[in-house]
Order: structure tokens, then sequence, then C-alpha cells
């Protein structure tokens, strides 16, 4: 097992690496300039050209940009927040997204498990089409529409909740957002939790322990939900790094100080900033790598054969 | 599935999900729970009153003079800074940190005399403070550095600029003791002081400063210091939401009535206009397309003001053979035919609809207005009527005109715009292609959007034939637009060139009329001419905002240049 997990994890830096090199590269090569400057003479926009090293081989930059990761530095903007280091801007965005991203996910896993729970054991009949329905409508609705129409009734008509972002009453301003964010996951794992289940409840080891005399909660979480949560890991895993990396409109519309603000100003400002966006690029690529890493170690907690299956693979391949 | 004990699994699984749910939010509010009260309540009591809510259409780019560049920036900057003067309601400069000046006989040294005033860290602020944040503007070089050279003109601010000299010291500004700064030019300068109310020339506490981790200063509350009205209060790079409070400790905090300001960036006109509504905010802006609605609205007119925003768009012509097929644009009457086919009426009335200003001069109304008689350098739109206007049989007969001396029947040149610079520049851009090619039949004027960037980037570079561009007054004076047109300035994306011109407006810098004003005035408005006889640009309009401002909220500033609001004078019932 450990042999599988850190292969896993070389596998992951490597991945990462190409990453960074690739975007690197993408965003070097990319036309424009990176000083959109309607003041400055041709000598002093070469002078900071020469200042900010971009004049040198890409090779000797890539090198100086990795040096500067490893020390969590990502540089400076050049066009976006100009001056102040991306770290100090990007820490930031980061606490109020994960904050945010992480209430939507606890609040779209819990409800979307219920209700899918819900709706399994209660197959066919109206409680099943309703949660079908909320299921349907939480995928096709996008959060920033739920979010407009919440703002609408909840911030403008009855003025229950701020009507945009309150950094210094952080929780209260959270619940419109982390409500619309979760709408997709809650759906999604409701959705699939369902399916999941009924397909499992109809299983014969189900039958086999039902005829046993196991029932309830036990039969339930011990044996149903154990196997009915792998295909949903799958699923929740990327929509866990949705969360976290912030809804790009739903931050803009609701002015939240987060990532997918950050990614939205950073492009389509008055400039786009290439350092933002190769920083924002590596995060995003991180978290998924990370993600997806921890899901593959989880399915051999979760799963036995998985385990068994890996300690085989590996005999074969030595 | 008959065994199956639905009620018991129930009671568990929801049991499971509500902790969950709970110890989610649990989590969060006793982390935050500690802060939230404070902010809200305890602020707003002890001041007696609630802030001002007031929109930002972008993001408060950075609270250092030296990296700053956008309007919502300079004014949270000068909410926070005082600078040797200020900005009284008309825009003229009053003295602020300094009590008074000096003026030597020649016109080229000003000696300032601060007040007693102090930063938000108690030390005081001194002439050393100045020069200290003028040598750095000048040794950083960034985008507003040309104020101290170009502009100002402060002795050995050039070499400084460029590079050639390392040596700050050698910048002509210097403490003669705490209370004392003076200031030398190279050459006299008539509108000095109202630069100095321009964040760029505001001071910065030296100790402080070089005190902080590299990159830090004006990150946060904890790395800026204040010592104007208010003081920042809630502020982090990249935020949609700061605050700044009234300063105690202000030298002038009896004149100062509001207790704060809570600034809000607001994607979307129509978020700006729900959030003032339900009373969100007290002062936003609202766009050409609401503004229809708004004045139908009797409710909601009456909150409407309309203010000079003072950016003029107009047309550039590239005249280098690079681009228009071989340089065609260079040639006068055609330049004349597409800027006469515009109909400016239609289009502030039609498509910007905001309450912007037609405009028919090089240099737009309502911003630079004589020392001497008090008189608006534009107030007159119709001087140049000869050479600009509406005028469909004029533009022909240029058109005409054209083709004769080109010996060519037809045109087509693509005009380049940037679809990010606001809702109304798209429909102007099409405006303007129907009515050319609805006039001078044989011009095709194709369309082409692209970001601002790359806009600037295909202008600077001369890679266009026409360009739909703008530019913003950086102090009040004629010269912040006619200094462009001079033969290879970095602003002058069409190359035009002309020798008379160049040297009418070197005397008025350098020359012959600096020391006086009123033949300097004459002779600005000579260089003028010459822009408009050959129309090197087309001026288009002249952009308003228009605000929305709510009942009980009196003595907001609003100017077109420098500091576009301020709230010295501000009250809210």
């Amino acid at each position: 097992m450990s042999k599988y997990i850190l292969k896993r994890i070389g596998l992951a830096l490597l991945t990462l690496f190409l990453i960074i090199f690739m975007l690197f590269v993408l965003v070097r090569i990319m036309p424009g300039n990176p000083f959109p400057s309607e003041r400055m003479s041709a000598e002093q926009i070469a002078n900071k050209r020469a200042e900010m090293g971009l004049d040198d081989p890409i090779l000797v930059q890539f090198g100086r940009y990795l040096v500067g990761l490893a020390h969590g530095d990502f540089g400076k903007g050049t066009s976006l927040y100009y001056g102040a280091p991306i770290k100090t801007v990007l820490g930031q965005c980061i606490k109020n997204s994960f904050k945010i991203g992480g209430i939507a996910i606890l609040m779209g896993t819990a409800v979307g498990l219920l209700l899918g729970i819900t709706a399994a054991l209660n197959k066919g009949t109206f409680i099943d089409g309703f949660c079908t329905v909320f299921s349907i409508l939480g995928v096709c609705v996008p959060g920033y529409v739920f979010l407009i129409f919440l703002q609408y009734f909840l911030s403008y008509k009855v003025q229950l909740f701020p009507y945009f972002f309150d950094t210094s009453r952080f929780l209260y301003s959270s619940v419109l957002p982390a409500t619309s964010l979760s709408l997709f996951t809650m759906s999604t794992v409701a959705r699939f939790t369902r399916n999941e289940m009924v397909e499992v409840m109809d299983s014969d080891y189900v039958h086999l322990a039902e005829s046993k005399g196991m029932y309830g909660s036990t039969l339930v979480l011990r044996h149903i939900l154990r196997n009915a949560l792998i295909p949903i890991v799958t699923v929740l895993a990327p929509l866990v790094v949705d969360l976290l990396t912030g809804a790009l409109v739903i931050e803009k519309i609701y002015g939240i100080n987060g990532i997918g603000k950050l990614m939205v100003d950073a492009i389509a400002g008055e400039g786009v900033d290439y350092n933002y966006v190769l920083a924002l690029g590596i995060l995003y690529s991180a978290l998924y790598i990370g993600i997806m890493l921890a899901v593959d170690i989880l399915y051999g907690v979760l799963d036995p054969r998985i385990r068994v299956a890996t300690h085989r693979g590996e005999g074969r391949e030595g | 599935m008959k065994n199956l004990n639905r009620r018991s699994f129930l009671g568990v699984a929801g049991g499971t999900a509500a902790s969950l749910f709970l110890a989610a939010c649990g989590g969060g509010s006793s982390s935050d729970g500690g802060s939230e009260a404070p902010a809200a309540d305890g602020g707003e009591a002890a001041a007696g009153g609630s802030n001002l809510g007031v929109m930002l259409y972008t993001n408060v780019m950075s609270l250092d003079t030296d990296l700053a560049t956008d309007g919502d920036s300079f004014e949270v900057i000068a909410d926070c800074i005082d600078g040797l003067m200020q900005m009284d309601a008309d825009g003229a400069a009053v003295p602020a940190l300094a009590e008074s000046y000096d003026l030597s006989d020649d016109g080229t040294v000003y000696t300032f005399h601060l007040r007693d005033a102090q930063w938000s860290n108690g030390t005081p602020v001194t002439a050393n403070d100045f020069v200290f944040a003028w040598r750095r503007i000048c040794q950083n070089a960034g985008e507003y550095a040309y104020m101290m050279d170009e502009i100002g003109n402060i002795k050995g601010a050039a070499a400084i600029v460029s590079g050639e000299q390392s040596d700050t010291t050698t910048l002509g500004v210097t403490a003669q003791d705490d209370k004392t700064l003076v200031v030398e030019l190279e050459v006299p300068v008539s509108f000095f002081p109202s630069l100095m109310y321009f964040p760029t020339f505001y001071p910065i506490n030296e100790e402080f400063y070089t005190g902080l981790e590299d990159g830090t200063y004006g990150t946060s509350p904890d790395t800026f210091l204040s010592c104007g009205a208010f003081v920042l209060s809630d502020y982090l790079p990249g935020t949609a939401n700061l605050t700044v409070t009234k300063n105690p400790d202000y030298w002038n905090a009896d004149a100062i009535s509001l207790p704060g300001i809570t600034y809000q960036v607001v994607g979307s006109s129509d978020s700006a206009l729900t959030a003032f509504k339900n009373g969100s905010l007290d002062i936003v802006m609202v766009n050409g397309d609401q503004v229809a609605a708004v004045e139908a609205d009797a409710d909601l007119s009456q909150y409407l003001k309309v203010t000079g925003a003072g950016y003029m768009w107009y047309l550039s012509f590239s005249q280098t053979t690079n681009n228009a097929q071989g340089g065609m644009l260079a040639n006068a009457n055609l330049r004349l035919a597409i800027s006469n086919a515009i109909d400016r009426e239609s289009l502030v009335d039609n498509y910007v609809q905001d309450g912007s200003l037609a405009t028919y001069t090089a240099v737009p109304p309502q911003f630079a207005a004589s020392a001497t008689t008090g008189e608006d350098f534009s107030a007159d739109q119709t001087k140049f009527a000869d050479f600009i206007g509406y005028d469909v049989e004029r533009a022909q007969k240029f058109f005409e005109d054209a083709k004769k001396e080109l010996g060519v029947d037809t045109f087509e040149f693509t005009m380049i715009y940037g679809n990010n610079e606001g809702d109304e520049v798209t429909k102007v851009a099409q405006a303007i292609k129907e009515q050319v090619e609805g006039a001078l039949a044989g011009i095709t004027l194709n369309l082409q959007g692209m970001t601002k960037a790359e806009r600037l980037d295909k202008m600077q570079n001369d890679n266009y034939d026409v360009a739909l561009t703008r530019w913003g007054p950086d102090y009040a004076d004629p010269m912040t637009y006619l200094g462009m047109w001079i033969t290879n300035n970095s602003n002058n994306y069409g190359f035009w060139s002309n020798a008379e011109y160049d040297k009418l407006i070197a005397d008025c810098v350098t020359g012959a009329y600096i020391t006086d004003y009123d033949a300097r005035w004459a002779a600005l408005y000579d260089a003028e001419t010459l822009v408009m006889q050959e129309a090197v640009i087309a001026p288009l309009y002249t952009k308003a905002n228009a605000n929305l401002i709510a009942a009980g909220v009196e003595g907001v500033d609003f100017h077109p240049v420098a500091l576009n609001r301020v709230y010295k004078t501000a009250t809210k019932a």
C-alpha cells in the first residue's frame, strides 16, 4: 500500500512540474505587452522589462520562477494590484474561497446524501419523484442564476441578508453564495446516491443480509451506503475543487474577494495579467492533482478490492 | 426490502447531516464571530452616524502613489493622504498640508510652508516626507513619473526617470527644515500648484516605509499611514469592499462630517441600481441604458446627477505608410471627410445616453479654465465649425478632394476599439461605421473589437488604421491634450508631425510664452487650430458619469480631473 501511495505521489509531482512548465512557456510566448502603459517612455518600459528579467532566455526565466515557487513566491502582478506580491493577494483570496467553498461542500454533501438516501428508500413514491425533479433542477440551473434569485428575494425584497459580501460579517454574508454554490453538488450527490443505492439494494448480498435478519441503519450504513459511496466519491472530487476554487461568476456578482473573482479580474481587466494567470493556473492544477491523489488513496480505504488488485498489479509489473 | 426500517434510518441520516452542517457553521462562527460585532456596530455608533456607501466600478488596484494608475485608487489614496494643496469644489488648488507657499520672481522656485499635521502613527508630517516620496517616484520611473519631469519640470527629474542619473539627491526637491519644502523647476510651470493635489505628489513617511517588508507598503491598514481626512480601516489588495474611517487627528478634523466611507466594487450596473434602491449604497453610477429608465421613474429621477468624467473619446488615424492602404489617412481631406460624416449628437443621445457631451474641440470642455479670466478653454464648441460638425455635404466635398489627390476611389479601413472599456463603446463603434459608410460611398470601415491592452499595443506599434480611443486629463491645463500631438510624443499614435505645431508647444512649455500667461493661452489656441484644421484626430464626445446620489447626502465634490470624487465637505443625514 505504501509503495502504491509513494508511486502515486511521485506521478502527481511530475504531472504538476510538466503543467507548470507548459503554463510558463505559454504565458511567456503569448503576444501582448505586459506593461500596457500610456505614459511611460519606450526607455522606461525597456528598463522595467529588464528589471523584471523579461529579456532573459525563457529557460533562465523558468529556473528563476521555480526557485521563487520553492520559496512560495509567485512574483508580482503586472497590471493587477501592481506591486503587491501575488502571494499576499492570493493568500487572502484562497482563504475566502475555501471558507465559502467548504461550507458549500459540507452543505451540499450532507443535504445531497440525505435527499439521495431518502429517495432510494422511497423508490417510486412521491418523495422519490420530488428528489429527482430537485436534482434535475439543481444541475440545470446555474448557481449564479440561483444567487440572483436569492439576492432578489432575500436581500432586496426582504432585507434578510446583505446585498453584497461584507468581510466584517463573514458567516452572515456567506449564506447566500454558499447555498447557491452548494446547489450543483447537492443535486449531483443526491442523484448519484439514489441511483447507486437503488442498484446496491437490489444486489444479492443485500438480499442475503436482509434474509439473515439485518435491517435498518446497520444495513444501510455498513453495507449499502459504503458500496454506493465509491462512485459518489469519484464525482465529488472534481466538484470539491470547483467549489474550493470559487465559482467565477458567483464571486463576481456577490463581490467576494476570492480566487474566482481574481481569475476573472486577471483575464478581463484592462490587460491580461499573465503572472496572475500563471499563479492561478498552478494553483488550480495543484488542487486537482492533490484531490485526485486523495481520491485514489481513499478508494483503497473504501474498497479492499482495489487495494488487493493494486498489490497484484505491482507484482506483475515487478 | 420490506424489512428495512426506514423511519429509524432517516433519523440517523438526518441527524448526521444536520450535525455536519451545524459543525460547518459553528466552526466558521467561532473564528469570525469575534471580529463581527465591533466592526458593524461599534465603529458606526462611535462616530454618530452611518458610513457613506459608495460604489466603485473597478477594484482599487494599489494604494501606493508610485503604483496606482486608476481613478478609483487615486480617490481612496486622497481620502487618506493630503497633498501640499487640495481641490476646492471648483477644482482650484487651495492649501492643504502647505499652509502657504512663496514663488521666486523668475517663477522657478516654490517654497512651501507646511502646517502642523501628523501621520496616523503620531509622527509629524515633515518636508522630508515629500522629498522621500518624490525621489522614489522618479527612481521607480513608473506610469506617472512623467508628472515629475515632463509635466512638473522639476529640476533633475528627467535624468533620474530615464535612468541616466542614479543619484536621487540630484532631484530639485529639498527639505530646508522640517516645515519648509523647496522645489526647483527647470522652467516656470503656471499650473504647478494644481499638480500638488495629484496623488503622485503626496508624501510618504520614510521611516515607516523603510521599516516594512519589501512590497508590502499599502497592502493593508497596518502597512499604510494616513495624514488625510480618513484612515484606512479595512483593506486588502483585490478586496471588493473596503472602509475608511474619519481621522480624529486630521489637521482639519472639525470640518469633516462623515464618520467614514464604505466602498463596494460592483461589477454590473444592474446590481448597482438594485443596491441603490434597497439602500445598500448611497452613491452609484448607472450606464446609458439605465439613465432613460431612471429619468422615467419619478421617484428615482430626483437622485440623478450627471457629472463630467473628463475622458474625451476620439478617433486616432494612423498616418504612416504601414497602415491604411499605404498611408491613405495621411491625407487631411480624407480625415476631414470622415470627421464631418459623424453625427456626434446622435452618438451621445442614442448610444452613450448618460449625459456625455458631443465634442468639437481637440481640448474637451469643462476642465481647463484660464487663471486670469476664469474662462473655460473650450467653452465655445463652435470655434472650429469650419472643420468639424455633422455635415454630409461638406464631408462628401472633402471626400471628393481626397479621392482626386490620392487617385483612389475606394478605401477599406479597419477601426479597432476596446470591448472592455464600457458598455457603450461597441455601440458607438457600430454607429460610426454606419454613419461614415452611409455618408461616403467608397469607404468601408471594418470593425475589430479587442481588449484595451491589445488596442493600446496595436496603436503603440503602429499596427492599425483607425482607433476609437480616449484620453483623460491628468492636470487642469489644455497641455494635457495638446502636448500629445508633437512629433514623436509616445501618445501621438497617428505619427502626425508639423514643425509649426512643435514650435508653438515648445514655446508654451519651455520657451517664449512661459512667463506670459495670456500669450501662452492664445498660443495653445493657435496650436489647437492646427490640429482641428487637419483633423489630426476626430474628437467625438466628452464622457460624463450618471450618478445616483441618495437623499440626505450632500457636499460630495465631483471633478473631471485628478480626483473624481472628494468627500471632505460631504455630509450624510
